[in-house]
């Protein structure tokens, strides 16, 4: 009651008061609906995000399904995870499969964003630009099976030309020379054209002006892109960069519906690591504890990122 | 600017330069479609196996069979069901969450922004939210695999930077006609945001269809999982066709995964800017 006699008060008073300066009690009541529009999000935000989030004291604790109670036992998970040559061996290959991933999507998705901006036929133009982009809808699981069915050593597409070639067929997906290089192609079916859609909304905004003036400066071509349209986009470029380093130990769903126990040494990476010891093995405690490490490593990260970024264009990636 | 098609002196190299850029880009465009096209052509062509791209003979019996085997035609529902949920329920509470985060005089707003913002940075891992779900009870039940979907602080922060471009004149004029809050969020923000509304729904949907992760974790009950759990299980295990019938099990894998792209496949055409549009506000703004 005492803040709606508040309310009355402070909208005679509304003049010479301005919203911060009015008592909290007023504030809250006038914003009432907010929070129960919050309430909803509040919820679905408290049940798988941060009750997790306090969950992480079980990478501390001895716990797995069969103890009753889990026992704290301060940093002895990390102590057994860093003496484990199977969770270096993940932390090699995600840091291999994904660098490489990056700069294969940086220099593929660059290099095609320019030639289809040197494309000026309108219909033509979107015609590349819708094909190209829809591989990126396909789900990893629908990709995989895709690419299982046309690698097969059997009955697939690419083996079938092999033998009819005179060679013998490859087992793609299960050999370990070719396992990775198979991920990062397949990577790049479906990430190579969405990749583009902002270097291509970047291009737009390249100053025509700097061309002819160029052009009358005697530049040919060749210069003018590398010259003037490069730079342009080079801080679109150096975003995309920093944000794809920043996730740089996240990557899990293309490795895990692409591996097969046959290629676990050049496959596993943290992603899939922390599934195996957690979800299979139920080793709850370590499993929780390497998924903190690449959280926090993560975070680091990403918190670098957004200051790198601060710098180069003055506005942060986290707003 | 030597723009002019023609192979007269001075446009030599530009013009061998565009045949070759056509070139390439038609040959990149096949690239795209083979693995799909691909698919397709074996999905209807009983014939064996083998290196062809237009099918010998047409055949839609294993599409038959999907639809009326129940144990496909129920994850296929699950699919359907979880995404209409997912794209209303997702909607909602973006465009609630985008809302309040508007109000920067509310009190409590910089803790809601970024306690929001956190979960960006910051997530307790997979083992941690299995427990929860596992503790609170809510394992084998499809909302715990929507909810997760339908918020993501991308959209949110995507959803804010539209809201902060609606004129706040418009705010305060309906303040002053006596609108509430809720009158002003759903007569005015929300119709004036339906390109947002678009894109942000579409990816919630595609981004559901497409689920997979959540389903393997949070249900175990067979009769709750999608068709993309489905799929996989069935082109890992060979165990599609069953003893009764005789259609090649490839014609079958195929036809699953010609049945979970194509609805994609249809909307595309219709609403491709939509999709487009909400990766260039991100870009801009996100």
């Amino acid at each position: 009651m005492s803040s709606r006699n508040n309310e009355a008060v402070s909208s005679n008073d509304k003049m010479i008061l301005s919203n911060k300066d009015k008592p909290l009690s007023v504030r809250l009541y006038k914003y009432r609906w907010m929070y129960l529009m919050y309430l909803p999000v509040f919820i679905v935000l408290l049940i798988f995000e941060y009750i997790p989030m306090v969950g992480i004291v079980i990478g501390f604790c001895n716990y797995t399904p069969f103890t009753t109670k889990p026992e704290f036992i301060g940093l002895k998970n990390f102590q057994v995870l860093f003496g484990s040559e199977l969770f270096w061996r993940s932390f090699k290959n995600t840091l291999i499969i994904s660098s490489v991933n990056i700069v294969l999507s940086l220099t593929t998705c660059v290099g095609l964003a320019l030639l289809i901006d040197e494309i000026k036929t309108v219909w033509f133009r979107k015609i590349v630009q819708s094909i190209i982009y829809i591989p990126h809808f396909i789900s990893w699981v629908v990709v995989a099976s895709i690419f299982t069915m046309i690698l097969s050593p059997t009955s697939g597409l690419i083996n079938g030309f092999i033998e009819k070639l005179g060679g013998d067929s490859i087992y793609f997906l299960a050999d370990e020379k070719w396992w990775r290089p198979m991920l990062w192609i397949i990577e790049r079916w479906k990430g190579i054209g969405w990749g583009t859609i902002v270097y291509m909304a970047a291009l737009t905004g390249v100053d025509q002006e700097m061309h002819e003036a160029a052009t009358i400066d005697g530049a040919n071509r060749w210069q003018r892109v590398m010259y003037i349209t490069v730079p342009a986009i080079s801080p679109t470029i150096l975003v995309v960069f920093i944000m794809d380093l920043a996730k740089v130990l996240n990557i899990f769903e293309p490795v895990w519906v692409l591996q097969n126990a046959a290629v676990l040494s050049v496959s596993d990476v943290i992603g899939t690591y922390v599934y195996r010891i957690g979800i299979t093995n139920a080793q709850y405690g370590m499993s929780t504890a390497a998924g903190l490490f690449r959280s926090v490593i993560s975070v680091v990260l990403v918190t670098l990122a957004n200051r790198a970024s601060r710098k180069i264009r003055g506005e942060g990636i986290l707003s | 600017m030597n723009d002019k098609f023609s192979f007269k002196k001075g446009h030599r190299g530009r013009a061998i330069f565009l045949i070759c850029n056509y070139m390439f880009l038609i040959a990149l465009m096949i690239c795209m479609t083979i693995p799909l096209l691909k698919v397709m052509v074996d999905s209807i062509d009983p014939t064996t196996y083998g290196i062809r791209l237009f099918p010998k003979k047409v055949d839609f019996s294993a599409y038959k069979h999907i639809l009326s085997r129940s144990s496909l035609y129920r994850p296929l529902w699950i699919s359907v069901y979880s995404t209409i949920v997912a794209t209303v329920v997702g909607l909602l509470l973006t465009t609630l969450a985008g809302y309040v985060i508007i109000q920067r005089e509310m009190p409590g707003h910089k803790l809601i922004v970024n306690s929001i913002m956190l979960t960006m940075l910051f997530s307790g891992g997979m083992i941690p939210t299995y427990l929860t779900i596992k503790t609170l009870g809510l394992m084998n039940n499809v909302m715990t695999c929507i909810l997760p979907v339908c918020l993501s602080s991308y959209n949110i922060i995507l959803m804010k930077s539209f809201f902060e471009g609606i004129p706040g004149t418009l705010y305060e004029a309906a303040e002053l006609d006596g609108a509430t809050p809720v009158g002003i969020f759903a007569r005015i923000v929300l119709p004036l945001s339906k390109p947002a509304l678009a894109s942000i729904g579409l990816f919630i949907a595609v981004g559901m269809w497409n689920n997979y992760m959540n389903f393997v974790l949070y249900i175990t009950d067979a009769n709750k999982k999608n068709f993309q759990v489905k799929v996989r299980e069935l082109i890992l295990n060979d165990g599609l066709s069953g003893s009764s019938i005789d259609i090649s099990e490839d014609m079958l894998k195929n036809a699953m995964v010609v049945i979970v792209v194509m609805p994609f496949l249809i909307i595309y055409p219709f609403l491709q800017k939509y999709f487009v549009k909400g990766v260039t506000i991100g870009a801009v703004k996100g």
